[in-house]
């Protein structure tokens, strides 16, 4: 049974203008996520990752292709559809917590009761009921992101990007995080597509990695992650884990030359 | 009480002392230095006087802080809202600050008259610029993500200004308020100084042309005071906002 | 994100937004003018005001004014900031001399000095002294609080290991006080400068018998809009120059520090 393509991208590419000679960010990127599917990009720094993202959310334009939600093009930000998590959580830090998950809805227009019981009912769902009236001040890197992805799930999207969510966070937040996160993911069954530039994380996470090349950023492979779901950490010590994360490895850092081949020894 | 409290203390005590004595005995005239107790006395013969003259000024000095605020924001929050808009307007509007503003003022008499009018405009302009200029920083020093989240979940422009971009500027436009106070209230005060027939400034020149020392002291000593509660009430107001924003920063 | 080609094309685009926006500023100016939506007789246009300008610095009697406050600004400074310097530096050596002082510097320096004027007018009376000292006084806080401020710049380690290589006093002076305090010293003088500019005309225009603040109340009670304006904007001008120029040498001088900062 095949699930409705929620995001596709055709084709996309991006290029920038610059001292009249153009300068290609990416290049005919062409993916497509289902519904209730977790997807990732890997790539090296710099290869467009976040260009990327922000195509996606309609923040910026793609030179040419298109992107298309639920098969609407996206020409700009569709908050009803698209949710969208930074690396760092980017709390409105004068808000409480619940009020910051509330905002978004307030955007919406969405009527003050039913924006209190959506903000709770997601606050409760990422396990933080407790800190409702805390500002974000007073919670942990970890935390604060969690709010932001409540923040997220409150538009009731049908994508959340996430761009490097948790890069800002130590190793073992990191993994927590990642398990939190698929924990949530089951939940809601939303479709995700994060960016990261952890092959580990990616891997682990998600059912499709889209492995990005170096600038100009283009998709130089799909790898289906066969892991059997609910995942558990032994799995990141299993061979086929360890296979998947060479492959990878070569396709984004294995051109780079390393400075004793560049010497030419 | 702590030492350096203490301290302070007997060191203000000490100077009143040295201050009164020195009048006492005339080691310098007394047209040129009014003694603590000749101050008291000049208070308490013209303080009807200084009150109505107060309540003049109070009013310019309102009027031109509540004016210069709002227009020191709007171009603030204007001047900060890109990248780009504050690489060009940030370098201006920091050399124009540099003007001696006080030489404006003749021109502000001939367009607005030796009135209120005048004063309120030499207030706003000198008030204006920490105000605008401490609005654009505060906009600048964040991450840029927050415009762009605001842009994802849907906001117009005005939105984004009005409910992103100001609260977290706010710290930085009451610093910048602070600032500027001090400059409105000395400000409005001087130029009533050059050319006015009311007002404290006025008050200050027509005693120091009556030879009043006591009261010409007074008015300065009143018109410092009134500069250093505002400069404090704000600083109150600054810590009270900055509290989030520091806990923040350091993350 | 943002692909720039240089930094360099940045700041040309930058600077010539700017040179834009004054000459819009400008031609709106001149043409409201023109249109007559604004009396000539009240805001004179910018051409007015050029030929005006132009009179000015042929007038003998602008230039012998001019030159008044350009030696009393000139002697205050020089004055005040030698004073100043020595000062600031031994509030900034000396814990004690500073940690006594500095909050009365600070205290003075929190409300602006204008309004002491008429202190100094009763003290001084109201000739070449009296503006005089009411310009040293206003660069003499400034600069005293940027210098210790400056010394307290200077790395403790840097001098306690010049010190064990057996550096001379002088040559700690010269290889590590003067880098490390230059910056903030010159941004001080800076400031003193525009101080001090505000503070003698301020006192010009109090009562003078010559100078430009004197020149400009008058053409404020005589109407003469056209002198006035022409130079008022000098004077702006003038001190928009005096300040960029300061700010050239302050960051001149101060190139290194980034690097020294990320320490």
């Amino acid at each position: 049974m095949t699930k409705p393509t929620v995001i596709e991208t055709r084709k996309v590419t991006k290029t920038y203008n610059v001292n009249a000679a153009p300068v290609p960010a990416l290049v005919d990127i062409s993916f497509a996520a289902e519904e209730n599917s977790f997807v990732s990009l890997v790539g090296p720094s710099g290869c467009g990752k976040s260009t990327l993202l922000q195509i996606l959310a309609g923040l910026i334009p793609s030179s040419s292709g298109e992107v298309l939600v639920d098969g609407m093009p996206v020409r700009k930000p569709m908050p009803d559809k698209i949710a969208v998590v930074f690396q760092d959580a980017t709390l409105l830090p004068w808000k409480t917590v619940i009020q910051n998950i509330e905002f978004p809805l307030e955007v919406q227009k969405v009527p003050p009761r039913e924006r209190r019981e959506c903000a709770r009912a997601m606050l409760s769902l990422v396990g933080l009921s407790d800190f409702a009236e805390r500002y974000p001040h007073e919670l942990s890197g970890g935390m604060r992101q969690r709010v932001s992805i409540a923040r997220g799930l409150a538009q009731n999207p049908r994508i959340i990007l996430m761009d490097e969510p948790f890069g800002a966070l130590d190793e073992q937040t990191r993994l927590k995080m990642g398990n939190e996160l698929l924990h949530i993911w089951s939940r809601t069954n939303k479709t995700i597509f994060l960016i990261t530039h952890s092959l580990t994380e990616a891997l682990f996470l998600s059912d499709t990695v889209l492995v990005m090349s170096q600038r100009p950023g283009r998709i130089v492979d799909v790898i289906k992650t066969a892991l059997p779901r609910p995942r558990t950490y032994d799995m990141i010590g299993s061979r086929e884990f360890g296979e998947a994360r060479n492959r990878i490895w070569e396709l984004i850092g294995g051109d780079e030359p390393t400075a004793a081949e560049r010497v030419g020894l | 009480m702590s030492r350096p409290t203490l301290v302070r203390l007997i060191v203000i005590v000490a100077i009143l002392v040295v201050w009164e004595s020195v009048r006492e005995l005339n080691l310098i005239g007394p047209l040129l230095l009014a003694s603590p107790s000749e101050i008291g006395a000049a208070f308490a013969k013209s303080w009807p006087q200084f009150l109505t003259a107060f309540q003049i000024t109070l009013v310019e000095i309102v009027a031109a802080l509540a004016i210069a605020l709002v227009l020191g924001v709007s171009v603030g929050l204007i001047a900060g809202s890109t990248v780009f808009m504050s690489m060009v307007s940030g370098p201006l509007l920091v050399s124009l600050f540099a003007v001696p503003l006080v030489t404006w003022y003749p021109l502000f008499m001939v367009w607005f008259g030796i009135g209120g009018a005048s004063k309120i405009a030499y207030g706003v302009v000198s008030g204006f610029f920490p105000v605008a200029i401490n609005t654009m920083n505060g906009i600048r020093n964040f991450d840029q993500q927050y415009v762009m989240y605001g842009r994802a979940i849907g906001c117009s422009p005005l939105q984004i200004v009005a409910r992103i971009l100001f609260p977290l500027a706010l710290p930085s436009i009451i610093a910048g308020l602070r600032i500027g106070v001090a400059l409105v209230i000395i400000g409005v005060i001087v130029a009533e100084m050059l050319g006015s027939l009311r007002g404290i400034g006025y008050l200050i020149t027509s005693y120091r042309n009556l030879y009043e020392i006591g009261s010409v002291y007074l008015g300065i000593l009143l018109s410092v005071l009134c500069a250093l509660l505002a400069n404090l009430g704000l600083s109150a107001l600054e810590r009270h906002f900055t509290r989030w924003r520091e806990m923040q920063m350091t993350q | 994100m943002y692909f720039v080609a240089s930094q360099s094309m940045l700041k040309a685009r930058v600077i010539i937004t700017q040179i834009a926006v004054i000459v819009a500023i400008l031609a709106a100016w001149e043409s409201a003018v023109d249109a007559h939506w604004i009396a000539a007789d009240i805001l004179p246009p910018p051409s007015t005001v050029m030929v005006t300008l132009g009179g000015l610095l042929r007038s003998m009697d602008f230039l012998a004014n001019a030159g008044d406050t350009l030696v009393r600004v000139l002697a205050a400074f020089a004055i005040g900031a030698p004073l100043a310097l020595l000062v600031g530096f031994i509030m900034g050596e000396n814990i004690t001399i500073g940690k006594s002082f500095s909050p009365i510097f600070n205290l003075v320096l929190a409300v602006p000095q204008s309004i002491f004027l008429p202190i100094f007018a009763l003290v001084f009376g109201l000739g070449f002294t009296e503006k005089l000292m009411f310009g040293i006084t206003h660069v003499f806080f400034v600069v005293a609080v940027s210098t210790m401020a400056a010394v307290h710049q200077v790395s403790h380690a840097h001098v306690i290991a010049a010190r064990s290589f057996g550096a001379t006093r002088l040559r700690i002076w010269l290889s590590i006080y003067l880098p490390a305090m230059a910056p903030h010293v010159i941004t001080g003088l800076r400031v003193g400068m525009i101080f001090n500019i505000i503070g003698i005309l301020l006192a010009e225009m109090y009562a003078s018998q010559s100078g430009l603040g004197m020149l400009l109340l008058r053409w404020s009670e005589s109407y003469e809009v056209n002198q006035l304006m022409a130079a008022t904007i000098f004077i702006s001008v003038v001190t928009i120059l005096i300040n960029e120029a300061m700010r050239l040498w302050e960051a001149g001088v101060g190139r290194w520090q980034s690097a020294r900062m990320a320490e």
